[in-house]
């Protein structure tokens, strides 16, 4: 796995140090990461990077949340191809469904190991590298 | 618990620096809320954001590795839900609640010389665990004695709450999962569909041959369906409704926080919250709601030297305000600051060449004006508005809603944006017009009138087509300019439109009455057309656009071609 883009969406600041701690201590050390404190935010860097490995966006949050994110992102056809993780506390069945369906590519529940982050991370980009292999 | 070998064993300080703060709030909050309940107020601006806090505090502790913590926190959630659905539990509730915000904060306090020792919350959760479970019984008790007979009877044909049981023991409520409602709609709205193509062969059968006795039958038979179709789609839109509370009560901590950082003094207050609204409205009402109140503070709202200054007092005010009037919801949004400046907006207007045609425009032209794209008067980038998301975004997030905002101001005394809401976004009281051979549908609430158009009604000036009506000169569009669907030709009727400013007319070749549509939404692959907000399929199988009313009125200035006579 080589080092990406990412880009972290968190209203919580100590979520963001999290993410550059997970990703100082692995393969990925020396990628660049974004860091947005809202929705809006988020989405304004979003906008400008098409070149991202791996979108994180937390559910909550003020001023857009995730899933507002994730249907802006929809109705707008923003970059299709950047797979977009959602990050929340205890989802319901319900919750899940609803982001996948907002076009989330995928689910991280809180409080996740390092590992797990490092997996999706893994996942999303062999998908990518797949895919631009075979155009 | 976080060991120094736990992952984020080095995050710790910033754990606490992050949570501390969060944890003093809902103690200081929850103290206030006890306060509040106790004299007998409702005080939901206190109670509704301790949910999503402690929401913070748990999931920032979860990831941590501090499961007292979480745990702590998640026991708190537990009892808020109960606070929030069983008032009368609010006493004892309270205090209990009050206890466990102070034990919350005391351990991520002395987190910052380590992980609190296990067992620190036992006693507590022991006494949250006993009260959940015997208030559940009491407050079961409690509520069959305040029951009277027929309030039961009343309970069991209008079930409200969720998960409820009965005076008989049998389940009067359920919880539905919400794409469950959403396929039974669109069900409903195929059944909708097929009825009106039902409709249409029968006319077009009574039309050519003589009245017969199973005619009169087969028509009797489809007004009871009519009929059973209407209350069918009361009682399934009436499911879907929900409380504009639930999107309300994210805003009073945005105000705070908004304020805090401009340095200004700010209360939200809030009325109406009980008003409905069908889910999927209010499910998109966060983000223009967001911008708005949040321009309010940045933009609307002086410093409290400047207020006190012109003689108001230094904390300002945002009333946030809902009302239902018929099939639409009012929402508005007050402020007492500064107001609109009404030559700002025009220079700025003129300066992307947008100004209005007319020579002396009213205030309300004006101001309408403000949801125009590139137009911000704010002079200055704030972190939170002002970043090129402008009115007009609010503007569009609502008219996708089939709705409509406009904005009113007084200079120095405040501005009131108004945001006008279908009740619902799955069927639209219409108006069916041609133009060309095409059908369209208009939003009947925005439609003011319709006219016949008269050659000496209908002038040209200055390329733009004008009408006298009622007295008042509006602009009119060819129907088929305006959608682009073809070159203007003489026609026969003209649709007056409201809109945020002033009445428009649209000029159709025939009115084919009012119908309940079905909106089909378009898919935003395939792009579409600036003024088509929607599809629908009409009786006969057509499919027509339903026309987004708002952005038929941004580009206005075509010419016309005489009218018929």
């Amino acid at each position: 796995m080589n080092p990406g883009t990412f880009l972290v969406v968190d209203d919580s600041k100590l979520h963001h140090q999290m993410y550059q701690l997970i990703f100082s201590r692995s393969e990925l050390a020396g990628s660049t990461v974004f860091h947005a404190y809202d929705g809006r935010e988020g989405y304004e860097m979003f906008m400008a990077h098409p070149e991202l490995t791996v979108v994180f966006l937390d559910l909550n949050m003020p001023v857009m949340n995730g899933l507002e994110f994730l249907h802006r992102r929809q109705a707008e056809h923003l970059h299709p191809q950047v797979p977009v993780v959602l990050v929340t506390t205890e989802s319901t069945a319900e919750d899940e469904a609803r982001g996948l369906e907002a076009g989330a590519w995928g689910y991280l529940c809180k409080p996740f190991a390092p590992e797990q982050l490092l997996a999706l991370v893994g996942r999303a980009s062999s998908r990518l590298s797949q895919r631009i292999a075979r155009p | 618990m976080t060991g120094p070998d736990h992952p984020f064993a080095a995050l710790l300080a910033e754990y606490v620096a992050e949570c501390l703060p969060l944890a003093e709030e809902v103690v200081e909050q929850s103290l206030a809320l006890e306060r509040a309940w106790r004299d007998g107020h409702q005080a939901d601006e206190l109670f509704r954001p301790l949910k999503g806090t402690l929401h913070t505090i748990k999931g920032n502790s979860a990831m941590m590795g501090l499961t007292g913590l979480q745990t702590l926190a998640h026991r708190l959630e537990d009892l808020w839900g109960v606070l929030a659905h069983e008032p009368a539990s609010r006493g004892a509730g309270a205090a209990l609640f009050v206890r466990g915000t102070g034990l919350l904060a005391d351990l991520v306090r002395a987190t910052a010389s380590g992980p609190p020792p296990e067992g620190a919350t036992t006693d507590y959760l022991e006494e949250v665990g006993a009260f959940l479970a015997s208030d559940r019984g009491a407050r079961e008790a409690a509520r069959e004695e305040r029951r009277s007979p027929d309030r039961r009877a009343a309970d069991r044909r209008s079930p409200k709450a969720s998960g409820e049981i009965g005076a008989d023991g049998a389940v009067t409520t359920i919880r539905v999962d919400s794409r469950r409602l959403d396929a039974l709609l669109e069900s409903f709205g195929e059944a909708m569909i097929a009825h009106a193509g039902l409709g249409e062969a029968m006319r077009q059968i009574s039309a050519r041959r003589r009245p017969t006795a199973e005619m009169a039958q087969l028509e009797r038979a489809m007004l009871g369906l009519d009929r059973t179709l209407k209350r069918l789609e009361g009682a399934l839109l009436e499911t879907r409704l929900l409380p504009i509370a639930t999107v309300f009560s994210r805003f009073t901590r945005l105000v705070r926080d908004v304020a805090h950082d401009e340095g200004k003094r700010v209360r939200l207050e809030v009325a109406g919250g009980e008003t409905r609204l069908d889910k999927t409205v209010i499910d998109r009402l966060g983000e223009p709601l967001v911008h708005l109140i949040t321009n309010a503070v940045i933009h609307g709202i002086e410093r409290p030297d400047e207020r006190l200054a012109g003689g108001k007092p230094a904390e300002a005010v945002i009333t946030l305000r809902a009302v239902q009037r018929s099939d639409r919801v009012i929402l508005t949004v007050t402020d007492d600051g500064r107001g609109l400046d009404p030559e700002g907006i025009l220079r700025k207007a003129r300066a992307i060449g947008q100004a209005p045609a007319v020579e002396t425009p009213s205030l309300a032209e004006i101001y309408a004006l403000a949801f125009l794209p590139g137009l911000s008067t704010a002079d200055r980038v704030s972190h939170l508005s002002g970043r090129g998301v402008g009115l007009d975004v609010v503007a569009n997030s609502i008219r996708a809603l089939s709705g409509n905002v406009s904005v009113g101001s007084e200079p120095g005394r405040g501005t009131t944006f108004s945001l006008r809401l279908p009740l619902t976004v799955a069927v639209l009281r219409s108006l069916l017009v041609e133009v060309s051979r095409e059908r369209y549908a208009l939003p009947l609430a925005d439609v003011a009138e319709t006219v016949r158009v008269r050659p000496d009604t209908l002038h040209q000036v200055a390329r733009q087509g004008m009408m006298t009506w009622r007295g008042e000169v509006i602009p009119v569009m060819d129907g088929a300019l305006a959608l682009g669907g073809g070159a203007a030709e003489s026609r026969r009727y003209c649709v007056v439109l409201r809109s945020a400013a002033r009445h428009r007319g649209l000029l159709v070749d025939s009115l084919l009455g009012h119908h309940d549509v079905v909106v089909k939404a378009l898919d935003p692959s395939l792009g579409r057309p600036p003024a088509v907000a929607a599809a629908t399929i009409l009786g006969d199988g057509r499919v027509a656009c339903i026309l987004d009313t708002g952005r038929l009125a941004d580009g206005w200035i075509e010419p016309v071609a005489a009218a018929a006579s």
